[in-house]
C-alpha cells in the first residue's frame, strides 16, 4: 500500500496578499487584485487590467530576506518569499533536517527581467553587470536560486506545462513520496508579469480589457496575474515519526492530455472531463462527496464552455458548487495550480466556498452558474482543483479533509 | 531508483548522421566552428506538409524523431510521453521577443508565442498521435531529460507498460552568442576531433533530438536495461566520488560526458579516480554540449551494449576495449551544476 500523501505546510505571494493570511483575509472580503500594472514595460499599462503583487522588486528582496543583487529576476523573488512562508508554516526550520526535495514550476523563468535587458544582451557594444541576467532566461534558474537560498541539496525539478505546470509539480511530488523516494517534498511554482506573456495571450484575443468573468454569458478573455505557492508534502510514516500538523490530504490526481488542439481545449471538455473523472476515482471518493470545485475558470471563451460542459457530463445535474478565484489573482500561469490547491486547504480548514467574482449571466450553453457570493460555515470535505493548459496538457487534483 | 526498465527503441537527430542507416559504418561529422549542428533529415515522411510549414527547426526535430522511435519501437499509439528541454524552442522566443519590438505590441502573430512554450512539442506529438495518455515536460538544464527519464521509470513502476521518453534543444546564432558573453564555450576555434585536448575555459556548443521507448519488461529487441540512476545537484567537495563508489563498484565501460572546460575537468578526474582500469568512451565530441546532452549519451550507450561494438570511425582515436561490454557506467554534468549517474546492462 503506497503511502497517503498530506500537506503540512503553505506559503504564497499574489495580488491579494503577501502571504497565506493576506490572502484569506481578502477572499472573504471579496477584493479583487486586479488593477494595472505598475511594473511591466507595456504599452497596455493602463488598458488590460493585471493582477499584480503591489510589491516592488527592491520590496520583495527584503520580503524574501536577502540583500538586493543582480542576477535575482522577480520570479525568483516571488517564489522565495512563497517558499520561505511554506517552510516556516511547516516548521521546518533547517530542510536538511529530513531529505527534502523541490519540484518547481514555471512557464517563462525570468523573462520578467530579461525581456528588459535583452536587446543589450545581443549587442555586443553593450557590457556590464546586466550580463548577470544571462542565465535567467530559463526555467531552472528561479528553481535553483530558491533551492540555493533556502538549502535544498536533494532533488530538483522543474515542469513547465503551461497552465497546468504547478498542479503537475504536485503530483510529481505526491508520487516521489509513494515510490518512498524521499519523504517530504515541497511543490509549487511562481510566475511573475511580463510584457512577453502578456503580448501573447492578447495575440490570442484571449484578454479582457474588463475585469475577467468567468462562467459569464458576456466573457470575453482573462487577465493575467503574477504569484507564487508552494506547498509542503509529507508521507504518511513521516508524518507519525515527525509528529507534523496535518491541514490536508491530497488524495487525488490526474494528468491527461486531451490530443484536441495545441491552444483550445475540446467543446465537449473531454480532457477535463478525464482528469476530474480519473483524479476523483484515486481519490476513492463518490460523485456526492466533492463538496467544492475549484475551477480552472481562466473566463476565455472556451475554456469556460469546454470546463463547464464536463462538469455537467461528470456530475449530471448534480454539479456540485463551483467558482473559478481568478477575478481575485488572475491567471497566474505555472503558479495556479499550487494558488488553487492552497485555496482549497483553506476552504476546508475554515469551512468557505469562494465566490466567482463579476458573474452576472449565465452562459446559454451551460445549465449551471457558479456560487456568487462568500459561504462561511459550510463543511468543506473534498475539493477538486482544475489546472488546464496549451499543448492539451490537462490536471485535476482532489484535496480532502484529514479525517485520521 | 529502484526497479529497471528497458530500452526498447531509440531514434535521434544530432549533428552525426544518427537519423537513419548504420551509426557503426558512420562517418565523423566534425567542425572548427565550436558548434555542431545537427543534420536535419527529410521531415515529410512524418508530418504533414501544411502542418510543416507553420512549425519551427525543433519543434520539427522533436516531433520527428518522437514518431520514428514510436515507429521503430512497433508502437502505434504511445502511452505516457515525458520529455525533457533545457530552451524549448529558442528560435520562437527569440522571434517573439523581437516581433513585440518591432510591432510595438500591435497586430502580433500567436504563433511564435505558441511555439515558445515548452510544453509544444509534447503536445503535438499527443495531438498527433492521438494519444490522451500522461503528459509531462521538464525543463531543468542539465536534470530536463534525466527527469523526464526519472518520470518515466516511476511510471513504469506504477504499472505502464511503456512510456516515450525523450529530449530535444536548439541552439540558434543568436543564443550561441549569448552564451559566449559568459563563458559557455571556447574562444579559440577548436576542432571538435581535439575536442579532449584541448583543455581551456568552455566547451562546443550542441543540440539533438533523441527518444526511447521504455518499458517494464524485457524482449528479443530491448536495447539495454536502465538498471540504476542517480542525480546530484551541486555536489560539495567529496560528494561526488562518495556518490560514484556508491553507486557501482564495476562497470566494463564508462561513457562520459568530458568535454575539454577546463572550469569543470575536475569532476571527470574525480570519475577516473573512482574507476581507474575502466576503459572510458567520451561522446561530446559528437554532438557539442547543451542541455539535454545527456539524453545522446544514453542513446549511444544503448547501441553499444545491444551492438557490442562501438562506431569505429567515431572513436577512431580509442582503441583499448573490452571484448564484452556487458554494463556501462554513464556519467555527465552540465557545467559542475547537474550530476548523473546511470548503470546500463545488457539484456
Amino acid at each position: 500500500m503506497a503511502e497517503r500523501v498530506f500537506i503540512t505546510g503553505i506559503g504564497m505571494v499574489t495580488a491579494i496578499g503577501d502571504d497565506v493570511a493576506g490572502n484569506l483575509q481578502n477572499l472573504r472580503l471579496q477584493r479583487s487584485g486586479l488593477g494595472y500594472s505598475s511594473y511591466i514595460d507595456t504599452i497596455y499599462k493602463n488598458v488590460l487590467p493585471v493582477a499584480e503583487v503591489k510589491r516592488s522588486s527592491e520590496s520583495l528582496f527584503e520580503m524574501a530576506g536577502i540583500p538586493v543583487r543582480e542576477g535575482f529576476t522577480r520570479t525568483t523573488l516571488l517564489g522565495l518569499v512563497a517558499m520561505r512562508e511554506a517552510l516556516l508554516h511547516a516548521g521546518i526550520t533547517d530542510v536538511q533536517s529530513a531529505p527534502t526535495g523541490f519540484i518547481n514550476a514555471s512557464t517563462v523563468g525570468g523573462m520578467c527581467d530579461t525581456e528588459k535587458l535583452y536587446f543589450d544582451i545581443i549587442n555586443p557594444e553593450k557590457t556590464g553587470l546586466f550580463l548577470q541576467y544571462i542565465d535567467t532566461l530559463d526555467c531552472a534558474d528561479c528553481t535553483q536560486r530558491i533551492a540555493d537560498a533556502v538549502g535544498f541539496s536533494e532533488h530538483i525539478a522543474t515542469i513547465s506545462t503551461a497552465c497546468s505546470s504547478s498542479a503537475n509539480a504536485l503530483m510529481f511530488g505526491a508520487r516521489m513520496i509513494k515510490q518512498g523516494m524521499l519523504p517530504r517534498m515541497v511543490c509549487g511554482g511562481t510566475e511573475a508579469l511580463t510584457r512577453f506573456t502578456l503580448n501573447g495571450f492578447n495575440s490570442l484575443k484571449n484578454v479582457d480589457k474588463q475585469f475577467c468573468r468567468p462562467f459569464d454569458q458576456q466573457r470575453t478573455g482573462l487577465n493575467l496575474g503574477e504569484g507564487a505557492a508552494y506547498l509542503v508534502l509529507e508521507g504518511e510514516s513521516f508524518v507519525k515519526a515527525n509528529n507534523s500538523r496535518i491541514l490536508a490530504e491530497l488524495t487525488g490526481y490526474c494528468n491527461t492530455n486531451e490530443a484536441f488542439h495545441p491552444t483550445s481545449p475540446s467543446p465537449e471538455g473531454d480532457g477535463a472531463y478525464e482528469a476530474m473523472k480519473a483524479a476523483l476515482a484515486m481519490s476513492g471518493r463518490t460523485l456526492e462527496e466533492v463538496t467544492y470545485i475549484n475551477v480552472h475558470g481562466t473566463a476565455t471563451l472556451n475554456n469556460d464552455v469546454s470546463e463547464g460542459k464536463a462538469l455537467e457530463r461528470l456530475f449530471g445535474g448534480k454539479v456540485p458548487l463551483f467558482s473559478s478565484t481568478k477575478p481575485f489573482t488572475g491567471h497566474t500561469l505555472a503558479a495556479a495550480g499550487a494558488i488553487e490547491a492552497i485555496f482549497s486547504v483553506l476552504a476546508i480548514q475554515n469551512g468557505l466556498i469562494f465566490p466567482n467574482l463579476n458573474f452576472s449571466e449565465k452562459m446559454e450553453e451551460l445549465n449551471i452558474t457558479p456560487v456568487t457570493e462568500l459561504i462561511e460555515g459550510y463543511p468543506v470535505n473534498n475539493v477538486i482543483s482544475n489546472s488546464f493548459g496549451f499543448g492539451g496538457n490537462n490536471a485535476s487534483l482532489v484535496i480532502s479533509k484529514y479525517e485520521g | 531508483m529502484k526497479g529497471k526498465c528497458y530500452i526498447q527503441g531509440m531514434a535521434a537527430i544530432s549533428p552525426q548522421p544518427t537519423f537513419e542507416g548504420d551509426i557503426f559504418s558512420a562517418p565523423l561529422v566534425h567542425t572548427d566552428s565550436n558548434l555542431l549542428a545537427c543534420i536535419e533529415p527529410d521531415y515529410k515522411p512524418f508530418v504533414p506538409g501544411n502542418s510543416l510549414r507553420r512549425m519551427t527547426r525543433v519543434l520539427k526535430m522533436g516531433l520527428t524523431t518522437a514518431l520514428k522511435c514510436l515507429q521503430e519501437s512497433g508502437v502505434a499509439t504511445p502511452g505516457p510521453i515525458i520529455t525533457g528541454t533545457g530552451k524549448g524552442s529558442l528560435q520562437d522566443t527569440e522571434r517573439f521577443i523581437k516581433e513585440i519590438e518591432d510591432y510595438k505590441e500591435t497586430a502580433l502573430n500567436p504563433t511564435p508565442f505558441i511555439q515558445s512554450t515548452y510544453n509544444s512539442v509534447n503536445g503535438l506529438i499527443a495531438l498527433q498521435q492521438k494519444c490522451t495518455a500522461y503528459n509531462n515536460t521538464f525543463v531543468h538544464r542539465g536534470f530536463s531529460f534525466e527527469n523526464a527519464l526519472l518520470d518515466s521509470m516511476m511510471l513504469i513502476q506504477e504499472g505502464e507498460p511503456h512510456t516515450l521518453t525523450g529530449a530535444f534543444e536548439e541552439i540558434t546564432a543568436e543564443h550561441f552568442y549569448i552564451k559566449s558573453r559568459i563563458g559557455y564555450w571556447k574562444s579559440e576555434s577548436t576542432d571538435s576531433r581535439e575536442l579532449y585536448k584541448h583543455l581551456s575555459p568552455g566547451t562546443i556548443a550542441g543540440e539533438g533530438a533523441v527518444f526511447f521507448t521504455l518499458a517494464g519488461t524485457p524482449t528479443q529487441q530491448s536495447y539495454a536495461a536502465i538498471s540504476g540512476f542517480k542525480m546530484l545537484y551541486k555536489p560539495v567537495p567529496g560528494k561526488l566520488t562518495a556518490t560514484l563508489k556508491n553507486f557501482t563498484t564495476h562497470a566494463d565501460l564508462i561513457v562520459t560526458g568530458r568535454n575539454g572546460d577546463s572550469n569543470f575537468e575536475h569532476y571527470y578526474q574525480e570519475l577516473d579516480n573512482c574507476f581507474p582500469d575502466t576503459p572510458q568512451l567520451p561522446f561530446k565530441h559528437l554532438c557539442g554540449e547543451y542541455d539535454t546532452a545527456g539524453a545522446f549519451g544514453l542513446w549511444l550507450s544503448a547501441h553499444i551494449l545491444k551492438a557490442q561494438q562501438v562506431p569505429q570511425q567515431w572513436f577512431s582515436m580509442f582503441n583499448q576495449l573490452p571484448e564484452h561490454i556487458n554494463s556501462i557506467l554513464f556519467y555527465n554534468h552540465f557545467y559542475g551544476e547537474q550530476h548523473v549517474m546511470i548503470l546500463l546492462e545488457r539484456v
